[in-house]
């Protein structure tokens, strides 16, 4: 959209606006999360619906970075994404602004590698590898992955890495070559 | 004290596609708007009215991705001439949650010193006679309401010059006459310069020192003096008026829609008491009723888009009954907003998307090529929809929901910026479709002219009661 | 407490038990944040649904450690995962439930001099929160009537957002322009919101004895 890396007041909005989006998507598909949870804990396997997940959780990022095309944006994206759901009462109270950020910063990652010049499947699919690795060792601490047998940890890895790939590779493609035909992101000047 | 002056100003916006450049919409325009006048900025919709205040208040070439070259001076006493717009979604002008919070916003943006502020917020209400709204949260407010604390927002600001954008198109009369007659008491009384846009000049007259209309091509503002406004004002109202009767509903017509003790309210303000109504089947209704009465809300309601109390049976099923997937294959909504029909890239998608789920797909595949023809749309097939202009637009999503043939067709004003010509090509249209297939419509529309020959009954919203009349006028 | 100030607060809480394991201090970072929950008197299904949706991500992990932990008998760190979960809740919703929004940003714009940019525009955007959630619906509406269903994989559901979206953040940006915002300018506060001293002691009164608890029990 810009060849600026300066902030205006309506970058501001819409990235506020996009983060109140997912926060609402969010909402819709928390009783997925919880379902598929209680599924999977008798098998002690509850933790892998959030990895599930993951690519869901994590799409605010590379849709900010590729819309706003800005050093942060991806960062920031994730991160106000975060606030929002924590106000309206998510699940994982004060450590979600953390993993907002967190998330943030792993697919923010994938366009850094770039240098921020590239918006196509190089940063994207960087981008995907990136936040994978990075929320995936958050959760080694804060959800004690740590401790789970080597078998466990691949697995859930992979996993991770399927979902990433899907939605906040994938998906995020499919959506912003819509909004690349339409030409509204180019038009709007910096 | 100020007068706006326009000199030779060009405004073109930035095209979607690069291989083409859109016309300027203001074309070396020069014009002076007087010192302390009261004037009317008429036009038809789309000549840029919008554009041309916006960019005389300052938000472009800022904002809108367009290009201004020429001049617009603003003369003035002060030295630092203020601009206030008031704009036409009242939903979309608030940065704050409460009335209080965004009259303090905007006096903490000029830098007014703390102590004085709230001084000046109560003056403002005041001013304006909406002093009880000052701790409401804006969200709950009505559209007129809403601009209303638009107003007070602009006198606390003491702007030397007022822009509105078609302020009045979602508000009750009313509260239209209170604001403009406190907007003729600036004017009169505090000396500011007022320009109003509008396309609609009903009641107009006693308020307005003069009227000026742009052309089309953005090329010339041609002024009007008292006297000959008069002639322009009464024109319109011939225009406006229709003055047909159409029978009423038969007692025991079968029936499409159903409301059984249904109410609707919004925030803390009932649009419709518990009223039992039915709208009859095959049949196209009309449904009028003043601004903000909840004409839309009702056909939202009956999307189940907005919540209701009570119940209402579409098709002979009470919509909590139905399945979601199968409601929308009995009842369509053809919304306010185009924008919001929508889903996909190029008008050929659309079209494409509408006859892969159509009830008749070969009826209309048989007929597309001519009414695209006929809509003006032929050429414009692997066009974004999006840099559509109002009229096509509004063209297109018409068209695609009358190629869906789903039985029971809600409009919220289908009509918005057609030319007459496009009008009467749209109503045959609607016509033929509705005859064809025996679809039940029900149709809002401000704009009367022209829908004689599809009209069968006319139903008006007042005073929270629905009922049917003879006349529509 | 001042609200920037309580957010960094909450914030570092939740930090420092990520990384720290003793469901001791969890149980009482927990008990602290649900009595501050409890005096702003939240309504009940509001309290139950913060007591009960948190247990299914809590049980899961505890369970998944039970089951899958590379050592055996590891009931231990099954508690503080459990307990780590509320004490993120309770902390992050006593941060929450006793801050509106309103209030945090005029104290990130005057204590923490976040740029009003950023300040008012996330506080312009939150406000359109009621029309985003309505929006998603008209959005999934809109495609039904044409006899498609949007599902959260759909690309067009997101799309739709996004243009809706632009439009919304044009005009929200005019409209606070007219109101006489204009960026990095400086403005004047009808409401100081200060740091009074008594909030640095809480705040660092706070963060010391959590590190003294956790030494503590450490040694324990």
């Amino acid at each position: 959209m810009s060849k600026t890396n300066a902030w205006h007041l309506r970058d501001i909005i819409l990235l506020t606006l996009i983060a109140i989006f997912f926060g609402v998507i969010y909402w819709v598909i928390g009783p997925l999360y919880n379902l598929l949870t209680v599924a999977l804990t008798p098998v002690g396997l509850g933790p892998a619906a959030n990895d599930i997940l993951m690519g869901v959780w994590v799409m605010a990022g590379p849709l900010a970075g590729y819309v706003f095309r800005k050093v942060g944006a991806a960062t920031l994206g994730e991160f106000l994404g975060a606030v929002v759901e924590m106000f309206f009462g998510g699940q994982w109270g004060a450590s979600t602004m953390i993993s907002g950020v967190v998330q943030g910063l792993g697919s923010e990652l994938g366009f850094a590698l770039t240098g921020y010049k590239r918006y196509d499947w190089t940063s994207l699919g960087l981008s995907v590898v990136t936040t994978t690795i990075v929320t995936f060792g958050w959760d080694l601490f804060r959800n004690g992955y740590a401790a789970y047998h080597i078998g466990l940890l691949v697995a859930l890895f992979v996993i991770r890495l399927a979902s990433t790939f899907i939605f906040a590779g994938v998906l995020t493609r499919a959506i912003t070559n819509l909004l690349d035909r339409t030409h509204l992101l180019s038009r709007r000047s910096a | 004290m100020a007068f706006v002056k326009l000199s030779d100003l060009t405004i073109q916006y930035q095209s979607y596609d690069s291989k083409v450049a859109w016309p300027p919409t203001i074309d070396h325009l020069s014009a002076t708007f007087e010192s302390g006048t009261l004037t009317l900025l008429t036009g038809p919709s789309g000549s840029g009215k919008s554009t041309l205040l916006k960019t005389i208040a300052g938000l472009y070439p800022k904002f809108g991705e367009a290009s201004v070259s020429g001049s617009v001076t603003i003369e003035t006493s002060s030295t630092q001439p203020r601009v206030a717009m008031m704009f036409q979604d009242p939903n979309q002008q608030f940065a704050m949650d409460t009335v209080e919070r965004e009259l303090r916003f905007a006096l903490e943006n000029l830098q007014v010193e703390a102590d004085k502020i709230d001084d000046q917020v109560q003056a403002a209400l005041d001013y304006v006679g909406i002093s009880n709204l000052r701790h409401r949260q804006l969200n709950n407010l009505s559209g007129g309401e809403k601009q209303k604390v638009a107003l007070a927002i602009i006198v606390a600001m003491d702007s030397e010059v007022i822009l509105l954008d078609e302020p009045f198109a979602s508000i009750d009369p009313a509260a239209r006459q209170t604001l403009l007659i406190k907007l003729r008491q600036l004017n009169q009384e505090a000396h500011k310069t007022v320009i109003i846009a509008d396309h609609d000049l009903l009641n107009y007259e006693p308020y307005v020192d003069g009227l000026v209309r742009l052309s089309d091509d953005g090329h010339q503002l041609r002024f009007f003096d008292r006297d000959a406004a008069h002639d322009v004002f009464e024109a319109f109202k011939n225009s406006a008026q229709l003055d047909i009767s159409v029978t009423l509903p038969q007692p025991n017509e079968p029936t499409a829609v159903t409301l059984n003790q249904t109410s609707l309210i919004a925030g803390d303000r009932t649009l419709l008491k518990p009223t039992s109504f039915t709208f009859p089947e095959h049949r196209v209704i009309l449904l009028t009723g003043i601004n903000g009465s909840g004409k839309s809300t009702l056909l939202r309601a009956i999307t189940n888009l907005s919540n209701y109390i009570g119940d209402i049976t579409v098709a002979g099923v009470s919509t909590s009954r139905f399945h979601k997937n199968q409601r929308y294959q009995q009842v369509g909504l053809v919304f306010q907003e185009a924008d919001d029909q929508f889903l996909n890239v190029t008008v050929a998608e659309e079209l494409a998307l509408s006859l892969k789920h159509s009830r008749h797909p070969e009826y209309f595949q048989a007929r597309l090529d001519d009414d695209l023809n006929n809509l003006g749309l032929a050429d414009l097939r692997e066009h974004v929809v999006y840099s559509l202009s109002g009229g096509q637009k509004k063209k297109l999503q018409i068209l695609i929901m009358l190629i869906m043939a789903t039985p029971i067709l809600l409009l919220d004003e289908p009509f918005t910026g057609l030319d007459l010509q496009s009008l009467n090509t749209v109503v045959a249209l609607v016509k033929d479709v509705q005859q064809a297939f025996k679809l039940t419509l029900i149709m809002i529309s401000h704009q009367l002219q022209g829908l004689a020959p599809l009209i069968d009954y006319h139903a008006v919203l007042a005073n929270q009661t629905l009922t049917y009349v003879e006349a529509i006028r | 407490m001042n609200p920037t100030l309580k957010f960094v607060l909450a914030v570092l809480i939740a930090l420092e038990i990520s990384f720290t394991s003793s469901w001791t201090v969890n149980v009482i970072l927990a008990v602290i944040g649900l009595v501050i929950i409890l005096a702003a008197r939240p309504g009940w299904k509001r309290l139950l649904s913060l007591i009960f949706w948190p247990l299914i991500p809590a049980v899961a992990l505890a369970v998944a450690i039970l089951m899958q932990s590379r050592s055996t008998g590891n009931t231990q760190f099954a508690i503080v995962l459990f307990t780590r979960i509320y004490a993120y809740v309770f902390i992050g919703s006593a941060a929450t439930l006793t801050t509106p929004i309103y209030e945090l940003v005029m104290s990130l714009e005057q204590n923490a001099h976040v740029p009003t940019k950023f300040a008012y525009g996330f506080l312009g955007g939150f406000n359109l929160m009621p029309k985003i959630v309505t929006e998603v619906k008209t959005i999934r509406v809109a495609a039904l009537m044409r006899g498609e269903t949007l599902h959260f994989w759909s690309p067009q559901l997101y799309f739709k957002a996004i243009i809706a979206a632009l439009r919304w953040s044009e005009n929200l940006a005019e409209a606070m322009t007219s109101h006489g915002f204009v960026e990095d300018a400086p403005r004047t506060h009808r409401v100081t919101v200060r740091i009074r001293s008594r909030d640095w002691i809480i705040a660092i009164g706070s963060l010391i004895l959590l590190q003294g608890l956790l030494f503590g029990l450490h040694l324990a």
